[in-house]
């Protein structure tokens, strides 16, 4: 029989807050163990939970830039499960009642191209502890650093049909989340983490199969590989006329095997109730308005005027507006008189590779600009501008000066050149008489000894008439 | 008179409340008075409280001494900060002259549910103090102490109040902070206060009361001024609701309030019948959504973070069980439990769902009777007067049904206060007052007039 | 009866409480005796679609996003029950076991 997946992913991300979800500790990733802590973070009897306002901030812009419905009223509820890092026995989070509903990503998919993935839902909640099993033999210990740090947990619809999509939607969601600048979404630190679901139904087929959740998965590559994985393991069992079981797996990237989790047979039961320390979260429409207008253009509608304000190709465009800042600097070039096309080029080319390795552009735009207008009015050849860009940099100097201090400079003073074309011509009469008899490819054995005679820094535009006329007025 | 001199006579008083059996202290120390006399001698401007000292049941955190909550699996613990109350008592001049002891967590009506031992009636040993705040109501009512620090989440600062003949004031829900006081039932837990006179309480609400941002259900609101001394209650309507005088109220109970109400009367009062149809349900009510969130808010005590281990903990579970198995008492393990049935899947909405939407009921009546323009309303604050200890030890629900007047107020969320209106066989009886939402002043204004018009101390003739 | 001693089990493990055999069934007739007596409410009617609600609460006042982590005037050594290089130590997860 044909099985079709169907795939929903949760992404929880960490807000880009200062202070945890309900206390006043930092944030601050890899500080030694139970040092951000405060008396509401630990847990200790007597103490209570108080919102932050820039994590129901970050949260909204994110619901916006989804496309979500932000809630006028949502509210905060406690789940509740017994585990060492989670200090009140329950975490702080929304349930039925979510910040926000009903948005959609729209994604690249290796199969389909380009398709809308709904969002479900995006709610805020705080984040449990560390704990680590593997220090003392028969122990557990726990930092509660993290214990409280925001997080906005985003919920596709169960629409995606294969690992590779599940890829392409991860991919999407990372690229609009970055942009708008609510979350680090490094999955390395922890601050992009994903679970995802996946069941199988005989293709065609309008009803659900039994779903599988696995859990904390720390890649993106690893999302597809655990999918790939756990697909392969339920189709063996339904071939084999067996049935699968709901269960919490998690993914072994070493053996690329996915593992249940051994979970007792009640902690499925959450109790969910509101939480009676915080009153309903009420967020009047001019301020989710105002959230909206600082949203930047977002990356679709981007790429589409990237393609027809500056004539870019959708691939061009597509890479120059992969990141928000790379796209910002593209425009900032063209901005600053460059040529479109080419400004695409450089951006692409030279600029990203330093922007990858750094995270910063070491050019400015304006230099960038300048730089592409020498190649275009002739004053440096491509070749040459590369190495003035290599050594542009804040305290380097215009590109104009950087040039001339490394000779780069195209000469283009018309006796000069003359000078050089007549030495040339004298010193290779057979190749003359032989370029009059016929044979005009010599052309470019000339212009050849003309740049070296000028040590390269003649415009080779500029010789091959001076070259021609010499050639033929003689 | 120096702090210092305060402090000694506190102690003192202290050590007679010790030796008298009431078991009514945790935690104090004389030397820690001492040190808190020197405190509050060094304050450059005398407070509102300046010398007083205070006692503080023990389920309000304190830096300096322990916070137990009446619990084993708390004995020894150390909280390291204190309570926003405390604070500002502390800043308001007054002395923190003891923990007090309680039902664990506050979770009773007798105060014979501490891990410590329980609290014996001021003047009937063989009596119980009232519950959950017995310990506070006991200082005061011995006089150790002028005025005491409780919390009230169904009647617990109210009905010990109204057992021990004290004045007991539960403010409006929100108007104190809760921040620092160890989580009960969280949408009903006040910070509530004790005094020998409706003044001395009102001094020490208004001193601990007021906005504070670590609690997100504190109101912003301003502090009123002090009730004035009025001498009539010209122009002012008095609600009694019938549902609080039930064929089976105590009859020195029903006698005393009657003499109140006459009296009011006669102080120029308008009193009308009114009806709250929905009171029969707030028991129950009550004894779904405090046991809900009980069980949620005694999570945290799993014995990994403070609190002490009990039993093998071979492995976490273990250590889980163990710990909370043996640490809570009887009383606590059953109101988890029936928290952890009501919350359950299959069950939160024919309980707990249900309950709140009974609860809305509830305040939906008082709403209705203050809009018809009631003022005030005045019930007895108990069904009877001080029970004898090990009565209803046996039967929780009897035990819960001693709450049967005050708690709807806790449920609605208003201001209530017992005082005490006389005497029946030689206990005292307490009458209470209920008002509409932030208007703790006018009821303190009322009861005020009549702690002066009656002799709260006086044999109720029937 | 409404509540089972299977049932007062499962909630006990819910919970995280142990329970011993000995006290189960006065535990279980009390739990029934509890739920029974709050079961009345289910006797009150529904409101109907036009019944005016309670007042909608005060909406939660938000804290602006400053460092200001709330005091610990003693170490967490100083109250937990067991510290090793600044972590907390519990037991090791045996059934829990989700690593």
């Amino acid at each position: 029989m044909s099985w079709e997946m169907v795939i929903g992913l949760e992404v929880h991300l960490q807000l880009g807050t200062r202070s945890k979800m309900f206390c006043g500790c930092p944030t601050t990733f890899g500080n030694p163990p139970n040092t951000n802590v405060c008396p509401v973070c630990l847990g200790l009897p007597g103490t209570l939970p108080v919102p932050n306002e820039s994590a129901v901030r970050l949260g909204t812009r994110a619901a916006l830039a989804l496309g979500c419905t932000v809630h006028r009223r949502s509210r905060f509820a406690r789940k509740h499960y017994f585990y060492p890092d989670l200090p009140k026995g329950y975490q702080i989070t929304q349930y039925d009642r979510p910040l926000a509903t009903g948005g959609a990503v729209v994604i690249d998919s290796p199969e389909r191209g380009a398709i809308e993935i709904p969002i479900d839902r995006l709610h805020l909640e705080e984040d449990a502890g560390k704990s680590l099993h593997d220090r003392l033999p028969g122990k557990t210990l726990v930092d509660l650093n993290r214990a409280g740090v925001p997080l906005a947990e985003i919920v596709s619809a169960p629409v995606l049909r294969s690992p590779a999509e599940a890829r392409a939607y991860l991919t999407a969601l990372k690229q609009l989340l970055t942009w708008i600048e609510v979350s680090e979404c490094s999955m390395e630190k922890g601050s992009l983490r994903v679970d995802a679901n996946i069941s199988l139904r005989p293709l065609g087929a309008a009803r659900l199969g039994t779903r599988t959740e696995i859990k904390n998965l720390n890649s993106f590559s690893n999302v597809e590989r655990a999918l790939v994985a756990e697909s392969a393991r339920q189709q063996a069992i339904l071939d084999g006329g067996g049935a699968v079981t709901q269960v919490s797996l998690t993914f072994n990237a070493d053996t690329g095997q996915v593992r249940a989790m051994r979970e007792k047979e009640a902690s499925r039961d959450y109790r969910y109730f509101p939480d009676p320390d915080l009153p309903p979260l009420l967020l009047d429409e001019a301020w989710v308005a105002a959230c909206r207008a600082e949203l930047p253009e977002l990356p679709a509608a981007r790429r589409a005027r990237l393609i027809s304000e500056f004539g870019l190709s959708p691939y061009d465009a597509g890479v120059v507006n992969g990141e928000r800042r790379v796209a910002d600097y593209f425009e900032a070039v063209v901005g600053a008189g460059a040529d479109p096309k080419t400004a695409a080029n450089w951006v692409s080319g030279e600029a990203m590779i330093g922007f990858n390795a750094t995270g910063t552009f070491a050019v400015s735009a304006a230099q960038l600009a300048q730089l592409i207008g020498m190649v275009r009015d002739g004053v440096v050849s491509h070749q040459a501008a590369r190495q003035v860009y290599a050594e542009l940099g804040p305290a380097a100097g215009e590109p104009r000066q950087v040039a001339e201090r490394l000779g780069l400079l195209q000469i283009r003073d018309t006796v000069a050149l003359e000078r050089w074309v007549t030495e040339v011509l004298g010193a290779h009469p057979a190749e003359v008489e032989r370029f009059r008899g016929g044979e005009t490819k010599l052309l470019g054995f000339f212009t050849g000894q003309v740049m070296k005679r000028s040590q390269g820094q003649a415009d080779p535009q500029r010789i091959q008439p001076i070259l021609v006329a010499k050639l033929r007025g003689e | 008179m120096t702090a210092v001199t305060a402090a000694r006579a506190t102690g003192q008083a202290l050590e007679r409340a010790e030796a008298a059996g009431l078991n009514a202290t945790l935690a104090w120390s004389n030397t820690a008075l001492e040190a808190e006399a020197a405190r509050v001698d060094s304050m450059p401007v005398p407070g509102p409280l300046h010398r007083l000292p205070v006692a503080i049941k023990d389920n309000i955190c304190t830096a300096e001494q322990p916070t137990t909550c009446g619990s084993k699996l708390l004995e020894g613990y150390h909280s390291p900060y204190s309570a926003t109350v405390v604070d500002r008592l502390r800043a308001a001049g007054a002395m923190v002259a003891c923990k007090t002891n309680l039902d664990e967590f506050g979770m009773g009506s007798s105060t014979e549910h501490s891990a410590f031992g329980r609290v014996k009636h001021p003047l009937a040993p063989e009596r119980v103090p009232g519950g959950s705040s017995g310990g506070s109501a006991v200082l005061v009512a011995v006089g150790a102490v002028p005025m005491a620090l409780g919390s009230d989440t169904g009647g617990s600062v109210r009905q010990p109040a109204a057992f021990c003949g004290v004045v007991g004031v539960k403010p409006t829900y929100g108007r104190v902070s809760r921040y620092g006081l160890v989580a009960f039932g969280s949408s009903l837990d006040c910070v509530s206060v004790f005094g020998k006179t409706v003044s001395d309480a009102e001094s020490l609400l208004w001193a601990v009361a007021g906005h504070d941002w670590r609690d997100a259900t504190s109101v912003d609101r301003p502090i009123p001024d002090r009730a004035p001394a009025r001498t009539t209650l010209e122009g002012v309507t008095i609600g009694v609701p019938v549902e609080y005088f039930p064929a089976d109220l105590d009859a020195g109970i029903g006698a005393g309030c009657q003499a109140v109400i006459a009296r009011m009367r006669e102080l120029g009062a308008r009193v009308v019948q009114v009806l709250l149809p929905h009171t029969r349900y707030a028991v129950p009510t009550y004894y779904i959504v405090a046991p809900a969130e009980a069980a949620s808010n005694l999570a945290r005590f799993d014995g990994g973070r403070y609190g002490a281990r009990r039993g093998p903990h071979a492995d976490i579970a273990a250590l889980y069980q163990g710990t909370r198995g043996h640490g809570f008492g009887a009383e606590v393990r059953r109101r988890i439990l029936t928290g952890t049935y009501v919350l359950s899947a299959g069950y939160a909405e024919a309980y707990y769902v249900k309950a709140q939407s009974v609860r809305a009921r509830i305040a939906a009546d008082f709403t209705a009777v203050f809009a018809g323009g009631v003022d005030c309303l005045f019930t007895p604050t108990t069904p009877t007067p001080a029970f004898a200890a090990g009565d209803k030890i046996q039967d929780p629900v009897a035990m819960y049904l001693a709450d049967i007047f005050v708690c709807p107020a806790s449920l609605a969320g208003i201001p209530a206060l017992s005082l005490p209106i006389g005497r029946t066989k030689g206990l005292p009886i307490g009458g209470q007052l209920m008002a509409p939402m932030f208007e703790e002043a006018s009821m303190l204004g009322i009861a005020k007039l009549l702690e002066r018009s009656l002799d709260g101390s006086a044999e109720v003739v029937r | 009866m409404s509540v089972s001693a299977e049932a007062v089990l499962r909630l006990a493990q819910l919970a995280e409480l142990a329970v011993a055999d000995a006290e189960l069934p006065a535990l279980t007739a009390q739990l029934d005796r509890i739920v029974t007596f709050v079961a009345q409410l289910a006797t009150v009617p529904n409101p109907s679609e036009h019944a005016a609600g309670p007042p909608e609460p005060a909406p939660v006042a938000l804290r602006p996003d400053v460092v200001r982590p709330a005091g610990l005037a003693r170490d967490i050594s100083a109250f937990a029950p067991e510290v090793v290089d600044g972590f907390f130590v519990v037991p090791r997860l045996g059934a829990m076991d989700g690593s």
